[in-house]
């Protein structure tokens, strides 16, 4: 029972944790896969330039909590801008090119900020320290804010993608773009704004995992493999999925990291979708027939 | 001989007399040594991304797996050239065929994404192994012998090494692709599906495919020691992978000797870049960028548009 409290339901808890902000890259990630065909693989430095954002604005504004509605904005203008100087002219063409566009971008916007703010690690400091008596156990404060505010809005993005035209628009772009052109809707717009969310999201799951993590010009490349295996094991355009791999994922790590070094962890990981892929080959929730 | 043409003999002709120019540099041969070999296994990932229309992103683990095998030998005493060449087709004819098996039974992204992790096992494998060093992975390795006697020790020497290794590889894919493998493959490249409503056997097609690749690759990582004289695991991380498929973007899908002058592009403006600025990688990325959106067909494709000018 001690075992169960001071070992076991913590790292249980800080898996779910980062479980959240994971499905918050994810999701972006799986959207994105949904319209362009193309894995983003510029979608970790977004997530990295999310957190340098948020470094740069509290520098500016000593707030955390400005930082975190100013860095998501200032990326997804990024963003923005990427999707239309560089994504917007390869639509129509093999989504091998939009593989390599966003391989180049990624170099680019990794190197950028190296040159920016340099290579060394750097640390953000939780707005707020402390912990709660939580089941019988202490909990920091701010890791609870931190599973708390990714749940709250993953359920809001649940709620716009059911419940809003917007986000139904959105879905009918990831199913059927061409059609969705052909029924009057500006479809170049849709995939700018959705692509410039899909930034936003990631950044502000970057700004989000900053104070637990360290920031460095490289830490994107470690999450985007880790998205990777979530999109893949939630199975293809399935946005609830990823979301539901990502708490897997999360947890999964957590408690293998109790008893495995981490090297053991990592390959447990990409055993775990190796397997997945082999037994289930579209994922736990992809559907026949998509982007295949 | 045939199988080459005299324009490529040609071409090989004369960077065997490369060594002969006047004021050659140590330096400039192994650089040329490097652009030849990254071009040599840009031109075998072709085969796979350019004709039968797979993206690896997994060939550095053949690469790196490669490497490995010659350090290990080398390590042990083991110098011949043979050896640790047979020795590296061994282990990673093995590795290959288990990721090609798994991973041509799907398409598209999930080909891509299954060779990755995959290759992401290995290198978390010898990354943290501290048999096989570690993060250092394996230095100090001695120079390798062709014959008793004849030991591979100046850049020259290093330099035939690459060459020939380049001449049997690219003999090897131009064979490939004049046969009638080669053409189902770009049957399945063209439509999948109907290549097996022809009755082909898709799979195994593919998995001949991706093993070719991967020996030939996994050869080239072989040569790698006998230059360097070390192996390390950043050879496997899959940014490296990323590199092999930009220099075949950038010398032109589906063309084999695009995609060596790709490579060959590639290494030299690395260098060329890195020792002006320490910001390099936004000039590759954006070469790469500039590429994808404004010509597509790599370099080899800007020849096409020329020659159709000069036709009108």
């Amino acid at each position: 029972m001690d075992y169960v409290l001071t070992v076991l339901l913590p790292q249980l808890l800080h898996g779910l944790v980062f479980g959240a902000a994971l499905g918050l890259l994810a999701l972006g990630l799986t959207v994105i896969f949904g319209l362009l065909g193309v894995m983003n693989f510029a979608h970790g430095e977004l997530y990295m330039l999310g957190a340098y954002a948020g470094i740069a604005v509290i520098g500016v504004a000593h707030s955390f909590w400005v930082a975190l509605i100013a860095a998501p904005i200032l990326v997804g203008l990024v963003a923005a801008v990427t999707e239309m100087t560089t994504l917007r002219p390869i639509y129509r063409r093999e989504p091998l090119y939009g593989l390599i566009l966003t391989f180049g971008l990624a170099l680019v916007f990794r190197e950028g900020a190296r040159q920016i703010w340099g290579g060394d690690m750097r640390r953000v400091l939780p707005p707020f320290t402390g912990s709660t008596p939580l089941l019988g156990m202490t909990y920091p404060n701010y890791r609870l804010f931190l599973l708390a505010a990714s749940s709250l809005i993953l359920f809001a993005l649940w709620l716009f993608f059911t419940r809003t035209r917007a986000g139904v628009v959105v879905r009918a772009a990831v199913q059927d773009a061409e059609m969705l052109d052909g029924l009057g809707v500006d479809v170049r717009r849709v995939f700018t704004l959705t692509f410039a969310a899909s930034g936003a999201l990631a950044a502000l799951a970057g700004l989000l995992l900053a104070p637990i993590f360290t920031v460095y010009p490289q830490m994107g490349v470690e999450m985007i493999l880790l998205a990777f295996i979530v999109v893949i094991l939630g199975g293809m355009g399935s946005m609830g999925g990823s979301v539901v791999a990502a708490f897997i994922i999360g947890v999964a790590q957590s408690l293998f990291s109790l008893w495995m070094n981490p090297q053991r962890v990592a390959i447990a990981i990409f055993g775990i979708m190796i397997v997945v892929l082999i037994v289930r080959p579209r994922g736990l929730f992809g559907r026949e027939g998509v982007l295949e | 001989m045939s199988v080459l043409g005299w324009r490529a003999l040609l071409v090989f002709a004369l960077l065997a007399a490369l060594p002969l120019v006047p004021g050659m540099s140590r330096y400039y041969l192994l650089l040329a040594f490097d652009a030849l070999l990254f071009g040599a296994i840009a031109m075998s990932l072709d085969l796979l991304m350019g004709y039968t229309g797979l993206v690896s992103f997994g060939h550095a683990a053949f690469y790196g797996l490669g490497a490995y095998a010659t350090a290990i030998l080398m390590e042990r005493g083991v110098q011949s050239v043979w050896a640790c060449v047979g020795f590296a087709v061994v282990v990673v004819g093995l590795y290959a065929l288990v990721v090609s098996y798994f991973a041509t039974a799907r398409r598209g992204i999930y080909f891509a994404l299954l060779t990755l992790i995959f290759a992401e096992v290995v290198y978390t494998f010898f990354r943290y192994t501290q048999t096989f060093g570690g993060s250092d992975g394996i230095q100090g390795l001695p120079d390798a012998t062709v014959l008793p006697g004849l030991v591979i020790d100046t850049p020259t020497r290093k330099y035939y090494l690459v060459l020939a290794y380049l001449l049997i590889a690219y003999a090897i894919c131009r064979v490939v692709v004049a046969s009638h493998f080669g053409r189902v493959l770009v049957a399945i490249r063209e439509n999948e599906d109907r290549a097996r409503f022809l009755g082909y056997n898709v799979p195994r097609y593919k998995m001949g495919a991706c093993m070719i690749s991967a020996l030939l690759t996994g050869v080239g990582g072989a040569i790698y020691p006998m230059r360097s004289a070390f192996a390390t695991p950043d050879l496997m991380l899959w940014t490296e992978s990323g590199e092999f498929i930009i220099s075949v973007m950038i010398g032109g899908l589906g063309t084999l000797v695009g995609p060596i002058i790709g490579g060959a592009f590639f290494t030299i403006l690395r260098d060329k870049v890195s020792s002006i600025v320490d910001w390099y990688f936004i000039v590759i990325g954006g070469v790469l960028i500039v590429i994808v959106l404004f010509m597509p067909r790599g370099l080899l494709g800007l020849r096409r548009i020329f020659s159709r000018r000069a036709a009108a």
